[in-house]
């Protein structure tokens, strides 16, 4: 697929015209977070079965033959529930009148935690929240813990706080999304200079395609394709004339090969149309509520704080550090000697303020 | 464990921390090693559990952008781990920074040396202006130089893209002296100018081997601005009266650059004026930069491996180190069995040379000097 040609139709027309590598396929998001849907498929599957092998474990130590008659979640089913909190990212940011970056920043970061994690691990409640308010930082949208949490019920700093890390890692540190919406804001600055365009586009049209995208994200379209593919599509559902016209225009240059560049995009826009009509919308309420009714049961009992399994590990964990410091302790003692010799010119080989080996 | 606990602890474990090498603001850091090549790196350790508010910004947008920019002349970022509530920077290792070396006596600069240090600082901004990113806190202490001479734009905790055309932005970042005056003025509304003008004001600091505009306050920087580079006009910058925070300081003469700068070129002068231009529209783009003549006039920049640096780390006489140097080898000249050491000159002749040149010193008196 040729992801050259439309992805420099991303919002970055640079001034140089000698423009080496197209910026977005050096980002993180074109190298790290881009799947075939197989591929996702695939992840999501095994991910789902090591989180229920381990879980059935836990029941079992603690009570042999616990986890017979539990109903655990499948795959698709974590999908469904993950969604029912995608749906609740644009109400809040809605209510906080936070910009469109912010949601669909929260919204990808909440997709891709759930590629590294499972719902019976961690619920998407709270990670919706942590992505959300991450969101905002990473926009350069700040606003305090305290008054988020102050403006949604039932919510304290600290399940935000306990779980920020936690996302953060998960999402490999890799901060930076590049969204459709502004592509979408690409395509329609080029169409307004387009000679045989109609200048006084009516901005419906731009409105009508950025509802396409708003729903495009609550699928696995950013997951899969480009932010330029997911643009194109939206306009054409919008105004399939004029996105023709601007695909025409951006492969004009070369003409043999324009009709050939089409051929192979138009069968991906299918693909993403129909992605964005078909699973575009909130998920039934009934069967999440199933979903999460069965969630309660079979979740992981370990980061269920105060259960038995959950102080278990806690113990488990504070004996292995205290072990680690002990030995620290013994090679102090022991003043082992120093490989670096000379370079370390007096300072101590343990660094006493080094908190976290 | 979970999977993402694992890839962490996986990571954690490619990276030894050896020895503590300096403290920021908020962050510690290490010196240490790569597991399996030895390569030297740092640790950036930031802690992470005393803000109320989570991850605090600075570390969200070092760590922001430089996952996302690679180029030789920005600081790469490694890797990224966490350990307890600690997030953990893995940084390519950097000897020194470029205020370390103008403060550093023993050296001397050539007019090419300069050139060279310019032309990495503008390649580098250029490639973070091009990833609409924005520096905000350009300053000798963060260009770091590698260990081969290459200078390396690094702390970008105060960072931001600029994508969004109109966005308003606040006008407290860069560091007072390398402040232009738009956001002395308050302007909320600004570009990639900011961080020429603060370019600017390196390129003559790396000339005068002092700071160019030492400002004691907010409002004595724009004085001292105005003084060495005369009151703007309705004409040199329209519409800066109205800015937010506009206040008149008094009327300078705009004094000839030449006073100051005695040794530079015609070519040098051009560009640094342009890079001090008071409307930031008119300032020139860091891609201009590097198209501009001074980059192409004699003398070449230096090879960066050729470049003064500190000689922190040599820590025997000098003749003993010079015996160890292989005048007929274009290697790295120093031999083996001289690891450790650094030599501060890079040859006999270059250092004949240079003593010629710290002669012929560029200032003639340090500015606003009392
Ligand atoms: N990449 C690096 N390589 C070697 N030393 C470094 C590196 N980064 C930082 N340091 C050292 O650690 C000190 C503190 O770094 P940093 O937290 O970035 O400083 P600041 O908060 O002053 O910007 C620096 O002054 C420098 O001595």
């Amino acid at each position: 697929m040729s992801t050259g040609l439309v992805a420099s139709s991303e919002n970055t027309e640079s001034k140089d015209p000698q423009q080496r590598q197209p910026l977005y396929e050096a980002s993180t998001q074109f190298r790290n977070w881009r799947f075939s849907s197989e591929g996702l498929a695939q992840i999501r599957e095994k991910l789902n079965e090591a989180a229920v092998a381990a879980i059935r474990n836990t029941f079992e130590v603690d009570q042999p033959g616990s986890s017979a008659n539990v109903a655990f979640l499948h795959a698709n089913e974590e999908v469904t529930l993950v969604k029912l909190y995608l749906t609740k990212i644009p109400q809040l940011c809605a209510m906080f009148r936070f910009p469109e970056e912010v949601e669909a920043t929260a919204i990808s970061y909440l997709k891709r935690f759930y590629l590294k994690n499972t719902v019976m691990d961690w619920h998407p409640k709270n990670v919706m929240l942590t992505a959300l308010f991450l969101a905002t930082k990473t926009t350069n949208n700040p606003i305090s813990l305290e008054t988020y949490t102050a403006h949604i019920p039932k919510t304290a700093p600290s399940d935000v706080l306990d779980l920020e890390f936690l996302v953060a890692q998960s999402l490999n540190f890799e901060f930076t999304v590049w969204h459709a919406h502004r592509a979408l804001w690409g395509i329609w600055l080029d169409l307004q200079s387009l000679p045989d365009v109609d200048q006084n586009l009516s901005p419906s049209i731009h409105d009508t395609a950025l509802n396409h995208i708003r729903a495009s994200r609550l699928t696995d379209a950013e997951l899969i394709y480009t932010p330029s593919q997911i643009a194109l599509a939206a306009f054409t559902l919008a105004a399939p004339d004029l996105a023709l016209k601007w695909a025409q225009s951006k492969l004009l240059p070369n003409v043999t090969s324009s009709q050939l560049s089409l051929d192979t995009i138009s069968p991906v826009l299918e693909l993403i149309k129909s992605m964005i009509l078909n699973e575009g919308h909130a998920p039934d309420v009934e069967a999440v509520r199933e979903v999460d009714r069965r969630l309660r049961i079979c979740k992981n009992p370990e980061k269920v704080v105060g259960s038995k399994a959950y102080l278990a590990k806690q113990a488990e964990e504070e004996r292995k550090a205290e072990e680690k410091r002990h030995k620290k302790v013994l090679e102090m003692q022991k003043g082992q000697s120093d490989p670096f010799g000379d370079e370390i010119q007096g300072t101590s080989l343990v660094d006493y303020d080094d908190d976290d080996d | 464990m979970d999977a993402v606990e694992k890839a962490n602890t996986a990571r954690q474990q490619q990276w030894i921390k050896d020895r503590k090498v300096g403290e920021g603001t908020y962050a510690v850091v290490y010196q240490g090693r790569e597991a399996s090549t030895k390569r030297k790196i740092a640790v950036k350790k930031i802690k992470v559990g005393q803000f109320k508010d989570g991850l605090d910004m600075s570390a969200i947008r070092e760590v922001k952008y430089l996952r996302e920019l690679k180029h030789q002349n920005v600081i790469e970022l490694l890797d990224v781990f966490s350990s307890k509530t600690n997030l953990n920077l893995v940084l390519e290792f950097l000897d020194s920074d470029l205020e370390m070396i103008i403060k550093d006596r023993s050296l001397v600069f050539l007019p090419a040396d300069i050139k060279s240090w310019m032309a990495m600082t503008f390649r580098g901004l250029e490639f973070c202006h091009r990833n609409w990113i924005l520096h905000r806190d350009l300053k000798p202490n963060n260009l770091l130089i590698a260990s081969d001479g290459q200078l390396k734009l690094a702390d970008f905790g105060l960072a931001r893209d600029f994508a969004d055309p109109g966005y308003k932005m606040t006008c407290q970042v860069i560091t007072r002296w390398y402040r232009p005056p738009e956001l002395l003025f308050g302007c909320r509304y600004y570009g990639t100018a900011v961080d020429i003008w603060s370019v600017g004001c390196i390129f003559a600091e790396l000339m005068l081997r002092i700071p160019y505009l030492p400002g004691e306050s907010d409002m004595d920087q724009l004085k001292t601005i105005f003084r060495a580079l005369g009151t703007p006009t309705e004409d040199d910058w329209p519409g800066h009266t109205k800015l937010p925070d506009y206040v008149p300081v008094g009327q300078f003469p705009k004094p000839p650059m030449r006073d100051l700068f005695t040794a530079a070129t015609a070519d040098t002068l051009n560009l640094l004026s342009k890079c001090l231009i008071y409307e930031p529209r008119k300032r020139i783009s860091a891609l201009e930069a590097l198209s501009h003549p001074y980059f192409f006039a004699l003398p070449y920049p230096t090879h960066p491996s050729k470049l003064p640096k500190c000689s922190t780390v040599v820590n025997k006489p000098l003749d003993e180190v010079d015996a160890n140097v292989d005048m007929n080898s274009s290697g790295p000249g120093v031999k083996a069995t001289s690891k450790g050491l650094k030599r501060k000159l890079t040859s006999p002749t270059e250092a004949k040379a240079r003593s010629i040149a710290r002669r012929l010193d560029f200032s003639k008196a340090p500015p606003s000097s009392p």
